[in-house]
């Protein structure tokens, strides 16, 4: 299938790769880890010393991904290219060492009943120490590509820096919060948001990108991925026929096939008009990314998006690196 | 009868459980529809933070209180409800409720931690959607309540959050942070000894000691409530380990939502929660026979646009493969899904619809796939 991604300037794709830190995040079941992990590859393929995060999941999708289960400390799987789970325990217990600086007090700390319950539960406290982890970890690599909860979810734990500043004056926590809020307004932080081109999942990427805009301010929103789609490809005439064809009588396996065409036909009018309104309504470049012709493993599936975004951002890449 | 048609005519609570993008929302609002049609009052809820339910209900938003969904003549006496949770305000209906007095109520909404824990904290949105469910439960309004949970981490969370405010109003900890600063009050200094003292003064260094002071008069206003929060804890966890609930766990035939939905079987088997069943959206099919497309359709093709017609049906042939291949696919992650579920769980395959589903005629195209003939 042709690869319209040239329809999106390079310049916008490039953008991804001159980061430090990028958050991805999107609507559920659109394919963030899949992209996270695509940037990931062609931005350590480019030569840059890349570290992908999944933020304390029980279960890292990244395992799929790259053969290798992410653990706290980060695990290289290919040259340039490492991955990691946030655990927020031992990001916590690491926090704790920053701050008092004595491990045996840090012990002592994670064991106390009060001070363990009293973190766990303060609402916040826990998005605190898994961001404090994320900056840490982006001074060690040039590039943190960070798999964010889905799109309202990874909205509420970046809001965590604002709301935090309202709530403590001094101490560590504030100038946890401080430095966060610092990172958002950075030049080379960026959030990326994956869709689908299917009418809900536009509508929450709408809403998420003006949520982004008003809550968590000026962090940058450079361009939106739309994932799996099928840029339009049948032309005019071809159109007419299939809709000819479909008007008339036919049954059994002709039916069928002329259904598939319909179905495709229509997954290119769903793509074109995502497309559309993801980019009047938000103002944003699209990178399209075109759905595999087989739906096979994860590892396709990243093969595939950094091949598309290699081809828009114009960067020669060696792709038998990855993975 | 299927089962889920007996779910809906039987159960008081149904919580669809999964990943996002698997038209949980959709299934949640379809069988809240068939429920108030067979004449039961139905309340669909979610805690969504995105407006899904609103789009599926074809509405062009809705907040924090139930909204009657125009079912016209379709029913007589069933009744169609939707409320999306709005967790700021929903807090503010618990304090107003079970404070003592409005002084008491007004301390607390001045408070600054109860401001901020109030909606702007990820996780205590969770906790209070438990608070409004058992609110519009124990009202007796409805004779069903189908809950749409937000995806896989925060689904958890809802199911957990129960515990952990409790946690977090802990009577010892309460104690523990009220004493100081009721002997503050008394000695006009903190009095603090041992360990505790070592501990305070550590958490005075991380969180600061404004908020910890803060802390305590939160604690204070909070102390007289927390046993009705407690009692309403325990109430949502019987709740939802009822034989009157029923949690579904909704799937789409993709590779990590089937990953999601089996995750949630584990889940609600440890957990000792009542299983429904599966179900999963969005299943293509095709039939397995590779066509020949120009004996099929060749001849009628060209006699209405002979140069069209040579691309065409190439272009068709190419897109029944990708049909098959991806059908082939599916019905593979639900035979994964069916041995996943066991043998003794219904699983029910919903077909891909032409269209997607925004209003309520949509809603009722999905009803005979959920619930028409056998399981």
């Amino acid at each position: 299938m042709a690869v319209t991604a040239a329809a999106t300037g390079a310049a916008d794709s490039a953008v991804l790769f001159r980061s430090r830190v990028l958050f991805v995040s999107g609507k559920g079941g659109t394919g963030k880890t899949s992209v996270a992990a695509g940037i990931g590859r062609l931005a350590a393929a480019q030569g840059r010393r890349t570290l992908v995060l999944e933020l304390d999941n029980q279960r890292p999708s990244l395992t799929g991904i790259f053969g290798t289960r992410p653990t706290y400390a980060p695990v290289e799987v290919s040259k340039n290219l490492s991955i990691a789970n946030v655990v927020w325990v031992d990001a916590l217990g690491d926090w704790l060492e920053a701050i008092v600086n004595l491990p045996r007090v840090v012990r002592l700390i994670m064991r106390n009943h009060i001070v363990s319950v009293f973190l766990e539960a303060t609402p916040g406290a826990r998005d605190l120490v898994v961001l404090w982890r994320v900056m840490a970890l982006a001074r060690s690599y040039d590039l943190v590509v960070v798999d964010m909860p889905a799109s309202g979810n990874a909205v509420a734990m970046l809001s965590v820096a604002h709301t935090a500043r309202g709530l403590f004056e001094q101490g560590p926590i504030r100038r946890c919060a401080d430095d966060l809020v610092n990172l958002y307004a950075q030049a080379d932080t960026r959030m990326v948001l994956v869709a689908l081109p299917e009418e809900m999942v536009v509508n929450e990427t709408v809403e998420t990108a003006r949520r982004i805009g008003a809550d968590l301010a000026p962090l940058r929103v450079p361009l939106i991925v739309l994932n799996r789609a099928t840029p339009p490809s049948l032309s005019a005439p071809e159109t007419t026929l299939l809709s000819a064809l479909l008007a008339g009588p036919s049954d059994g396996l002709a039916r069928e096939v002329l259904e598939a065409g319909r179905w495709e036909a229509e997954l290119e009018v769903a793509t074109a008009e995502s497309q559309k309104r993801l980019t009047e309504e938000l103002k944003l470049p699209v990178l399209v990314l075109p759905v595999l012709a087989r739906g096979e493993g994860a590892l396709r599936v990243v093969g595939q998006i950094t091949a598309a975004m290699a081809r828009v951002s114009s960067v020669p890449v060696d792709l038998r690196g990855g993975g | 009868m299927t089962p889920l048609v007996d779910l809906v005519q039987r159960q008081r609570l149904l919580v669809c459980v999964g990943s996002g993008g698997v038209g949980k929302t959709t299934s949640a609002a379809a069988i809240a529809l068939r429920a108030a049609l067979s004449g039961r009052r139905v309340l669909v809820l979610t805690i969504d933070p995105a407006r899904r339910l609103a789009n599926s209900l074809g509405l062009s938003e809705f907040g924090n209180t139930e909204v009657r969904i125009d079912l016209g003549d379709r029913t007589s006496t069933g009744e169609l409800w939707a409320m999306m949770l709005d967790a700021p305000s929903t807090l503010d209906d618990v304090i107003s409720r079970v404070a003592k007095d409005t002084a008491t109520r007004d301390a607390i909404f001045a408070n600054k931690i109860y401001r901020h824990m109030a909606g702007s904290f990820s996780g205590s949105q969770e906790y209070m959607a438990t608070e409004r469910l058992y609110d519009v439960y124990g009202s007796d309004r409805y004779d069903l309540i189908v809950l749409d949970t937000p995806p896989v981490k925060n689904a958890l969370d809802f199911l957990e959050s129960p515990g952990r405010l409790a946690r977090f109003l802990d009577r010892q900890i309460m104690k523990w942070f009220l004493t100081p600063y009721e002997e503050e009050k008394v000695f006009g200094k903190r009095l603090l000894l041992g360990t505790s003292a070592v501990v305070y003064r550590l958490l005075g260094h991380i969180f600061g000691r404004e908020f910890l002071d803060e802390l305590s008069v939160f604690f204070g206003l909070f102390r007289d409530l927390y046993d009705g929060f407690r009692e309403r804890h325990e109430a949502v966890a019987k709740l939802f380990a009822a034989s009157t609930t029923s949690f579904l766990v909704v799937s789409a035939p993709t590779e990590p939502s089937v990953d999601v939905a089996r995750f949630f079987l584990d889940e609600l088997r440890v957990r000792k929660l009542p299983l429904g069943g599966v179900l999963v959206n969005q299943v293509h099919s095709a039939s397995t026979t590779v066509p020949d497309v120009d004996a099929l359709l060749g001849a009628e093709a060209r006699a209405s646009d002979d140069a069209t017609a040579g691309p065409l049906l190439a272009r068709l042939g190419a897109a029944h493969r990708r049909l098959r291949d991806l059908a082939a696919l599916e019905a593979g992650r639900v035979e994964e899904l069916r041995r996943a579920a066991g043998s003794t769980t219904w699983v029910r395959v919903i077909p891909r619809l032409q269209e997607e589903v925004h209003d309520l005629a949509g809603l009722l195209r999905l009803h005979r796939y959920l619930f028409d003939g056998g399981s």
